[in-house]
């Protein structure tokens, strides 16, 4: 039969089968058999011609061993039985059932003649081999695939297939692999199509005595194989996991019998770990892996082939296939693999998982597994703290952890989830203690007026205005917001014109907006895309379980648990020496009596912090007293970052005073000093420290994380690593320092002339060689030199002080920070502030966006920030005569990326932005390196941005909702 | 637009033309809620080529400039919006036989019809315009206009405008909204008022001679609704106009309006497209719904 696929139609014989009578066939049919017979019973070891042994008695084993006792079968028989056997299966695949769906007499004949029984027992009586699998493979895939009546109902056809499977099951030849899977996947599409014949499948499993479903535990195997055998197989599985869905006894075996779950999950485990663990950054701008990425990186194409093949199981198997499935992609991969991997030692190898975790989150569309991957990074803890306040700390760091942390909050965020955005801003919100006590009635109020939008936009710098920019870039035009005049001039029209006017003129009513004054036209954008961002973000909204409206929840319910400070009344002191620990850590802030007893997988917290944190708080406090010696057991990033917090605390009356740094550092009482002290001590070179410019201070963070990830190296190790970091942070420092803009402050900041580094090749640098000539004092210590320095800081963060939570901090913060931030990473920070302003949700419409709500002094709003850097720009603009042709060739070299569309990826949010993630040409007039002026250019349009959504939430949220 | 009663109000075609393809520009969703002004869509120019300035240059050296420099460019912006806002809580008041609509040519004129369903004023069917000042809301109170003056004190007899002025003495922002102007013309016709009157022969007879004050206000209902189905007295594409019943038209609209309901399984379908909740109501804790499958 193989053979007659193999060659085309031998003796033309289909050809002439269309026209035969079924007579016909069925008579050469029983020649044929004849024939075979006569061979078969020559060699048959029994000699008894009727009685066939059983095949449920062969021992297969037996029988092959069985055959070399009988001598060999002349290659001249059995190639005559070959020859037969093809016609005949061509008899019986053409042969149409009988009357009423009857059998045909072919396959009456065959089921009576035990026929196929029979020749496999022929085919095992000679030797097994690879050969003769495929040959009788292919002969049941022909039969299977094209018959014209069911076969499979039929005992004696089923029964030999399935041993012949069974005595495939160890087969490693990819050529019979390859058939074997053609095969299970043609039955697995019978069996789609014809539910019925499940039940055989079992029966006939039971009459060997296993009682497993063969076909679906051969396909297992073949889960997660590359190239076509394993799309086929998992083709072939997705269909049985639809019949799961329907039959619960399919269900039932494949979850409690089979090893599909396991297999499922640990295969990603084990993708997952011949992933790369350092991915090349093509280039600064990167941010997370595009298709044009993943595509050039065929381990990852399979980790995100199997990827979607859970996705597509959990979609379609029965729920206990589902649940099993999940629990064990938790249990089997996130928290053993990716937790793990989420703290490696390196930020490139940090930075590398994250971009996975991202790229994984916007691959995963299944709730059920989105649900999975989600309460990991919510709800796991690695070494005792949440893996989301580890993915937010990271936000705050330089180099390409901090943007790749930032993409992956904007998918985050852009999944509509109610738990993330309860986890990330709204738990810190619910309990109003953000906000003056009289004003929470405000946070639902409406802005009939703009007055938001307004003053938003009031922050827009002198020299951006944009009646400001020339020809080109200006977007003003007058916009008819009446449209009396607007009729084209059609002489039938003039009478109606007149007879408006008229009317108009007669009422004494001008129905005119601002039809004489030019407007802004890109603003109509800005709106545009707003109703467009908001809309949908309402309708996602819908299967929230409550508005957060100020009332729902109730914030009386969900006040901090221990909180000493009502809210309405002053706060504490903020420069008090004794530091106040923030707890949220180990302890929930929104944390109520019902809230831990509610809380599943995540134990409740103990009652006594873990006793790491201990000894991190002891540190911290040492440090900030200044009684800091040389021992270093910062442990975790998350909590460095808390510390810096914390020390930013100090600083919040100092973002509006221009040149007071200095003496603020040295004000008594203030956290600074004794840091500083600590810095002086213990880093060697405190002149470079000094003179470093606001960028020092972010990128140096950088390596506080890179520094608590190396918790469990050996010192060398250490030495090494954090050299590589320091290495590259002063090389971006030396790089940057010359156009670096100034901080509010107004310290004039001297070029940095790197005291001690080599520059060397960067991909040549082998930083084991430095280690050995670098005290290990400055390794250790050079990262709390920089917390000293560090005065991007996110708000205050205690349980006593009212705070907003570290996310919005520390996006605050790094927006403090915009004209030194890069132009992406302003994209990025921007976009992302731009999205959590379209929620709909009250408590964070109005923290965002109402300007006139009036918060706790502590408490840093979106408007202060964006106000800190509007000064930053005046003074900047001021001090620099050529500000203004640097503002107008950045606008050219922004305006000139937007029409090279295809950018991938990019966010629909982002649509009418003048301002796309598309790739850049060639700046020709500015070097990206002038931050600041493309910072300029960006902060305006983030104004309208802002002021837009600002507008269409004073009319979109307060649509009566179709109830 | 779909606040067309089924008593066959409808647009002028000039209306419906334009009407039609902005719709189709624009989103589904939009369609659906009344208190969609055009004035996104309408105003949107193509995506600005950089190349060429799309716009008319502005007398240079002369930018509009107010104290606050942006206020000008922005200022109508905020206007525009200030009445959507107006308008959207008009929508949600839900006001008893009482409908507008913004016109066409400007989004300080609104277009109205009110019925009146029993009292002195039973059957009264009065079209008006409502005119709001371009200095809202920091002007005066709007101007009320009926097409055909009413027989009623407080309505002037040759130009049909209602003394609105009586109960919002002062403007206040934030306080006085439009829909309480709407509110107010309504309430007129069911509790007369006759001090200080606009119409001082109503006036005298509602107080001298109720009957003769009746008689004339039934003729005056009479007059107003033969001409019902008269042209709009302003052109615009979104004035309201009446045509006489015609089952042809009309009837099937009438059926919809009368078994419509929010079809559940939209509602499900759209929300299940996106969004993502795991939080039991009641609560604030991630993941605390119970359906929640095992992960441990």
């Amino acid at each position: 039969m193989a053979s007659v696929v193999a060659n085309g139609n031998r003796d033309g014989q289909s050809l002439v089968l269309k026209g035969v009578d079924p007579e016909t066939c069925m008579i050469v049919f029983k020649n044929h058999w004849a024939q075979v017979v006569k061979i078969l019973e020559k060699h048959d070891p029994l000699r008894s011609s009727s009685a066939l042994p059983s095949l449920s008695v062969i021992n297969l084993t037996a029988s092959s061993s069985g055959s070399s006792r009988f001598g060999p079968i002349p290659g001249d028989e059995a190639s005559a039985v070959q020859n037969y056997v093809e016609h005949m299966l061509f008899l019986l695949m053409e042969e149409e059932s009988g009357q009423a769906g009857a059998m045909g007499p072919i396959l009456e004949f065959v089921v009576m003649e035990n026929v196929m029984e029979r020749l496999f027992v022929w085919s095992l009586r000679r030797e097994f081999t690879d050969d003769m699998k495929l040959e009788q493979l292919k002969m049941y895939e022909m039969l299977v695939g094209q018959a014209r009546q069911p076969l499979l109902h039929h005992k004696p056809i089923l029964r030999p297939l399935m041993m012949l499977l069974s005595s495939c099951s160890s087969t490693t030849a990819p050529a019979v692999e390859a058939e074997l899977v053609l095969l299970l996947n043609q039955l697995c599409y019978v069996l789609a199509k014809d539910p019925s014949i499940l039940e055989l499948f079992f029966h006939t499993s039971e009459d060997q005595g296993a009682t497993n479903f063969l076909i679906f535990s051969l396909l297992i195997p073949f889960i997660h194989r590359e190239g076509t055998v394993g799309q086929q197989a998992r083709d072939a599985l997705l269909l049985i996991m639809s019949l799961s869905a329907e039959n619960e006894r399919v269900a039932k075996h494949i979850a409690e019998n089979t090893f599909f779950c396991p297999v499922l999950a640990t295969g990603l485990s084990g993708l997952y770990s011949s992933l790369p663990t350092k991915l090349d950054v093509p280039n600064e701008e990167w941010h997370c892996l595009h298709k044009e990425d993943w595509l050039q990186m065929p381990s990852l194409i399979q980790f995100l082939n199997s990827l979607e093949f859970c996705n597509a199981v959990i979609q379609v198997a029965h729920p206990d296939i589902r649940d099993q499935l999940v629990s064990y992609i938790y249990n089997g991969f996130l928290v053993p693999v990716l937790a793990p991997a989420l703290h490696k030692l390196t930020l490139e190898e940090v930075m590398t998982t994250t971009a996975y975790l991202d790229l994984f989150l916007r691959s995963v569309t299944e709730p059920a597994l989105l649900q999975t991957f989600l309460s990991f990074i919510l709800l796991h803890r690695h070494e005792n703290v949440h893996i989301l306040d580890t993915l937010v700390s990271r936000i705050n760091t330089p180099f390409q952890l901090g943007i790749v942390s930032l993409a992956l909050f904007r998918t985050l965020i852009g999944l509509y989830c109610e738990d993330v955005m309860l986890q990330l801003v709204l738990r810190y919100l619910i309990p109003c203690n953000h906000m003056m006590l009289s004003q929470r009635r405000v946070v639902r109020e409406r802005d009939c007026y703009s007055a938001s939008a307004a003053k938003i936009l009031a922050l827009t710098p002198s020299c951006c205005s944009p009646d400001r920019s020339p020809p080109p870039l200006r977007q003003l035009d007058s916009i008819l917001f009446s449209k009396g005049g607007e009729t084209p001039d059609n002489s039938g029209n003039t009478e109606e014109k007149k007879s408006f006017s008229e009317e108009n003129d007669g009422s004494g009513n001008s129905c005119t907006i601002g039809s004489e004054i030019y407007l802004d036209v890109s603003y109509l954008h800005y709106l545009y895309d707003a109703r467009l961002s908001i809309s949908s973000c309402i309708r996602a909204c819908q299967v929230w379980s409550a508005p957060y409206d100020g009332e729902d929840p109730p914030p009386e319910k969900y006040q901090p648990a221990g909180s000493c400070v009502p809210p309405g009344t002053d706060p504490l002191p903020v420069n008090q020496l004794e530091l106040e620990w923030d707890d949220s850590y180990d302890a929930c802030p929104v944390q109520t009596a019902d809230a831990s007893a509610e809380r599943g997988p995540p134990q409740p917290p103990p009652a006594e912090p873990p006793k790491h944190i201990q000894e991190m708080r002891r540190t911290a406090r040492m440090l900030v007293k200044g009684s800091y010696i040389e021992e270093n057991d910062f442990q975790d990033d998350v909590m460095v970052y808390d510390l810096i917090a914390k020390k930013d605390s100090g600083d919040v009356e100092r973002t509006g005073k221009p040149s007071g740094s200095q003496t603020e550092e040295t004000k008594p009482g203030s956290a600074e000093v004794p840091l500083k002290n600590g810095l002086n001590l213990t880093v060697p070179s405190p002149a470079m420290v000094d003179n470093s410019s606001n960028s020092l201070d972010a990128k140096a963070n950088g390596q506080t994380d890179c520094n608590a990830n190396l918790q469990n190296t050996t010192a060398v190790e250490l030495g090494d690593d954090l050299l590589a970091q320091y290495e590259e942070l002063i090389r971006t420092l030396d790089h940057e320092a010359g156009g670096k803009p100034v901080k509010a402050d107004g310290e004039v900041k001297k070029p940095i002339t790197p005291v001690e580094v080599v520059v060397v090749e960067e991909d040549e640098m082998d930083f084991a060689s430095f280690s050995a000539e670098t005290p290990e004092p400055e390794k250790l210590h050079s990262p709390f030199g920089t917390i000293n320095r560090f005065r991007s800081g996110s708000a205050t963060k205690n349980n006593s002080l009212p705070f907003t939570g570290p996310f919005i901090s520390v996006l605050l913060s790094r927006l403090e920070n915009m004209l030194s931030n890069s132009l992406h990473v302003n994209l990025l920070l921007t976009g992302i502030l731009a999205q959590l302003a379209a929620y709909p949700q009250p408590l964070l419409r109005s923290f965002l966006l109402n300007t006139n709500l009036v918060f706790q002094p502590t408490v840093r709003s979106l408007y202060q920030v964006l106000a800190i850097v509007k000064n930053q720009i005046e003074e900047l603009a001021a001090s620099k005569k050529d500000f203004t042709e640097l503002i107008t060739a950045a606008q050219h070299w922004l305006m000139a990326r937007e029409p090279s569309g295809g950018s991938s990826g990019s966010n629909h949010q982002e649509g009418g932005r003048i301002l796309k993630n598309s790739p850049p040409p060639k700046p020709k007039a500015i070097s990206l390196e002038r931050t600041e002026v493309f910072a300029t250019v960006l902060f305006t349009e983030f104004l309208k941005e802002l002021a837009a959504i600002a507008q269409e939430h004073s009319i979109l949220s307060y649509i009566p909702m179709e109830e | 637009m779909n606040l067309n009663p089924f008593w066959s109000m409808s647009a002028n075609t000039s209306r419906k033309q334009r009407s039609d393809n902005e719709e189709q520009s624009g989103h589904g969703e939009q369609r659906a809620s009344p208190a969609r002004m055009p004035f996104g869509r309408k105003q949107l120019p193509p995506i600005p080529k950089n190349a060429a300035p799309i716009t008319k240059p502005s007398p240079l050296g002369t930018p509009m400039q107010s104290a606050n420099g942006t206020h000008a460019s922005y200022g109508p912006f905020y206007l525009e919006y200030s009445l959507l806002a107006e308008f959207t809580l008009v929508i949600k008041q839900k006001l008893p036989g009482i409908y507008v609509q913004p016109s066409h040519k400007s989004a300080l004129m609104w277009f109205g019809v009110i019925f009146i369903r029993h009292g002195l004023y039973q059957d009264g069917v009065f079209k008006f315009t409502v005119y709001i000042p371009d200095n809202y809301p920091d002007g005066e109170c709007p101007k009320l206009v009926f097409d055909i003056p009413v027989f009623h004190p407080l309505v002037d007899p040759v130009s049909g405008e209602l003394d609105v002025r009586r109960a919002f003495t002062k403007w206040r922002r934030n306080h006085n909204h439009i829909w309480q102007v709407l509110m107010y013309a309504r309430t007129v016709f069911y509790k007369i008022n006759t001090t200080d009157p606009l119409n001082p022969e109503a006036a005298v007879l509602y107080e001298k001679d109720v009957q003769l004050f009746k008689s004339k206000v039934v003729d005056s209902v009479k007059l107003c609704n033969s001409h019902l189905f008269d042209q709009p007295k302003i052109d615009d594409p979104y004035a309201i106009s009446f045509s006489p019943w015609n089952p042809a038209v009309h009837e099937e609209a009438k059926e919809r309006m009368f078994t419509y309901k929010r079809r559940p399984e939209d509602h499900h379908k759209v929300s299940q497209a996106s969004g993502l909740s795991w939080v039991k109501p009641g609560s604030t804790q991630p993941f605390s719904k119970e359906d929640n499958p095992p992960q441990s």
